[in-house]
């Protein structure tokens, strides 16, 4: 259940993706969201996907990771869906009752928006799934550093800091739940079954101890890093210094291509 | 005799189809009978605590069975609730799972969900609790004002309230100081010798599992290497050893005596062991430098 969250995961195939400096692959996910939300008709999308479908196939991490994805996110694209199916009045009216009537463009309609939440999703996942969490905090850093002009270098820091220590926790509390849910689930507590009221309160036995316990890692945290002597302020040394190579260039080559190809269509039809 | 457990070829496999797929538990079998302790020991990662999981029915096997008093406790799985009542587990660190705003509520939550309730559930919790000797004091206090030790003590006691047949203790002294370790080893004895429970103790401390233990399993990367008497685990240490597990001190002190050509014949795995043996040797005069 809880396993099957993938989101946000890292998963090391090595593959091409992996070695791409962090900072292209952030700017290049902004431009494919951007492209993606642009796309007007269903032609420039299927290029779209079969783009991300490009993208998904280089990372080497297998399908099903991509796919069990989806499950989670599913209510919402069937919800998408039939919102787009039944108040599109489009096209060729095929039946109605009610106030609800199904037209030719509300199917076209519902097919698009969903088939743009399920790029959306994909594609963001290609950048999670290739990326350290600890790169991918080092990188915004880095794209954020021009704010560092206007007086907000610790300002930049501590959110990098922040977003590390989130991405970096993630996996543990994940881990967390888990084990107090098997807990609680071992002196006779039920997630399964029952109203929703019931099932409401079920969760209480989990959400109280995990709230506690988050509490105490952040201050056993705080500890940790205060006798290191941690600050916000202060010039720090990168370990790891990134540095774009001639990959990074033809991903940006892919991308633009990809982009050029969707304005295109879109022009065009 | 029926074993009350029975554990037949359990395999568990992790992230089945994926790049990370692992064994944690590969084609393990044994028996447990009725008022016997069992001690697990293993390497941190060798398959324990997914093992002992198993036998309550919290992970589904990947292969395998485990039998209830003869049963397949996967035979309905709509039941598995009921199992979870009958096999009792204690996780590891279970002062974490503590929830409610007062001991007494806390200790009613399995109970609880076992469909007890009014005077039934009361008499349950004191019941556990003067034979745990939890002073009525403490029921009424929030558990997250009782120190560590506490703590421990009131979260098995949760558990031990749904009066489980079997007991399972993952680590139940881990990080506990003396006087804490001491007062939930007798919360084990107290509870297995007046409801003559079957229990089964995961545990890095082989002094206590010597002292506690009737038999021992030992696991090495999912794999169980041993299951025998706490005599014949702890007298082959070169098996222990290859596995990077420790026998106990005074048994590892008595072997080396005898290497040093001391007079003692006899295998030692605790102190009380000891010292009676050492009593019966001076009585016999034997010389003892």
């Amino acid at each position: 259940m809880l396993k099957d969250i993938t989101f946000g995961q890292y998963f090391d195939t090595k593959s091409i993706v992996h070695s791409l400096d962090p900072r292209i692959k952030i700017l290049l996910l902004i431009l494919q969201i951007v492209f993606i939300f642009i796309t007007k008709n269903i032609y420039a999308l299927l290029l779209a996907f079969l783009f991300v479908l490009l993208s998904v196939i280089f990372t080497k991490v297998p399908i099903k990771i991509y796919l069990k994805n989806f499950k989670a996110i599913l209510p919402i694209i069937i919800f998408t869906a039939l919102i787009n199916l039944f108040y599109t009045n489009e096209g060729k009216e095929l039946f109605g009752f009610w106030k609800l009537t199904l037209t030719t463009g509300g199917i076209y309609k519902a097919f698009y928006f969903a088939l743009r939440i399920v790029l959306l999703i994909a594609i963001s996942s290609v950048l999670t799934y290739t990326t350290t969490p600890n790169d991918l905090t080092d990188a915004i850093e880095r794209l954020l550093s021009p704010l560092k002009i206007l007086g907000l270098k610790n300002a930049v820091h501590t959110l990098a800091m922040m977003m590390t220590i989130a991405l970096r926790f993630i996996p543990t509390l994940v881990e967390e739940t888990q084990k107090i849910m098997n807990a609680q689930k071992a002196r006779g507590a039920d997630f399964e079954n029952g109203r929703l009221k019931e099932k409401i309160n079920a969760l209480i036995p989990i959400l109280i101890p995990l709230l506690i316990s988050s509490v105490r890692r952040a201050y056993e945290l705080a500890e940790a890093m205060e006798c290191r002597c941690y600050s916000v302020n202060g010039d720090r040394q990168r370990m790891k210094i990134l540095k774009c190579s001639a990959k990074d260039l033809f991903a940006f080559l892919f991308c633009l291509i990809f982009c050029l190809g969707i304005a295109i269509l879109n022009y065009l039809f | 005799m029926q074993p009350i457990l029975e554990v037949k070829n359990l395999t568990h496999t992790y992230d089945e189809s994926t790049p990370f797929s692992f064994d944690a538990v590969n084609d393990v079998s044994f028996s447990v009978f009725q008022g016997e302790i069992i001690g697990i020991i293993g390497h941190t990662g060798s398959g324990k605590s997914t093992l002992v999981q198993h036998l309550n029915g919290l992970i589904k096997p990947s292969s395998g069975k485990i039998l209830y008093n003869g049963t397949d406790i996967w035979e309905k799985p709509k039941e598995i609730k009921k199992i979870r009542s009958e096999i009792g587990l204690v996780f590891q660190y279970p002062e974490y799972q503590l929830f409610e705003e007062t001991v007494y509520k806390d200790i009613a939550f399995g109970p609880k969900n076992m469909g007890l309730d009014g005077e039934e559930l009361d008499k349950r919790i004191r019941d556990i609790c003067s034979l745990l000797e939890i002073n009525n004091e403490y029921l009424d206090k929030s558990p997250f004002d009782l120190s560590g030790g506490e703590k421990r003590r009131i979260a098995i006691a949760g558990v031990m309230a749904m009066n489980p047949k079997v007991i399972i203790f993952d680590e139940p002294i881990a990080g506990l100081d003396p006087i804490g370790r001491k007062s939930v080893i007798k919360m084990i004895e107290d509870y297995r010798k007046r409801y003559n429970a079957t229990v089964i103790i995961i545990s890095h401390n082989m002094e206590d599992m010597a002292q506690l233990a009737d038999k021992l399993l030992v696991m090495n990367k999912g794999k169980l290497i041993k299951f025998d008497t706490v005599a014949n685990v702890f007298g082959d240490d070169q098996t222990l050893k290859s596995i990077g597990l420790n026998v106990p001190i005074v048994t590892k002190v008595f072997s080396n005596l005898k290497e040093k050509g001391f007079p003692v014949s006899k295998k030692i795995f605790t102190i009380e062991d000891a010292v009676s043996y050492l009593l019966e040797l001076k009585e016999r005069g034997e010389h003892f430098a």
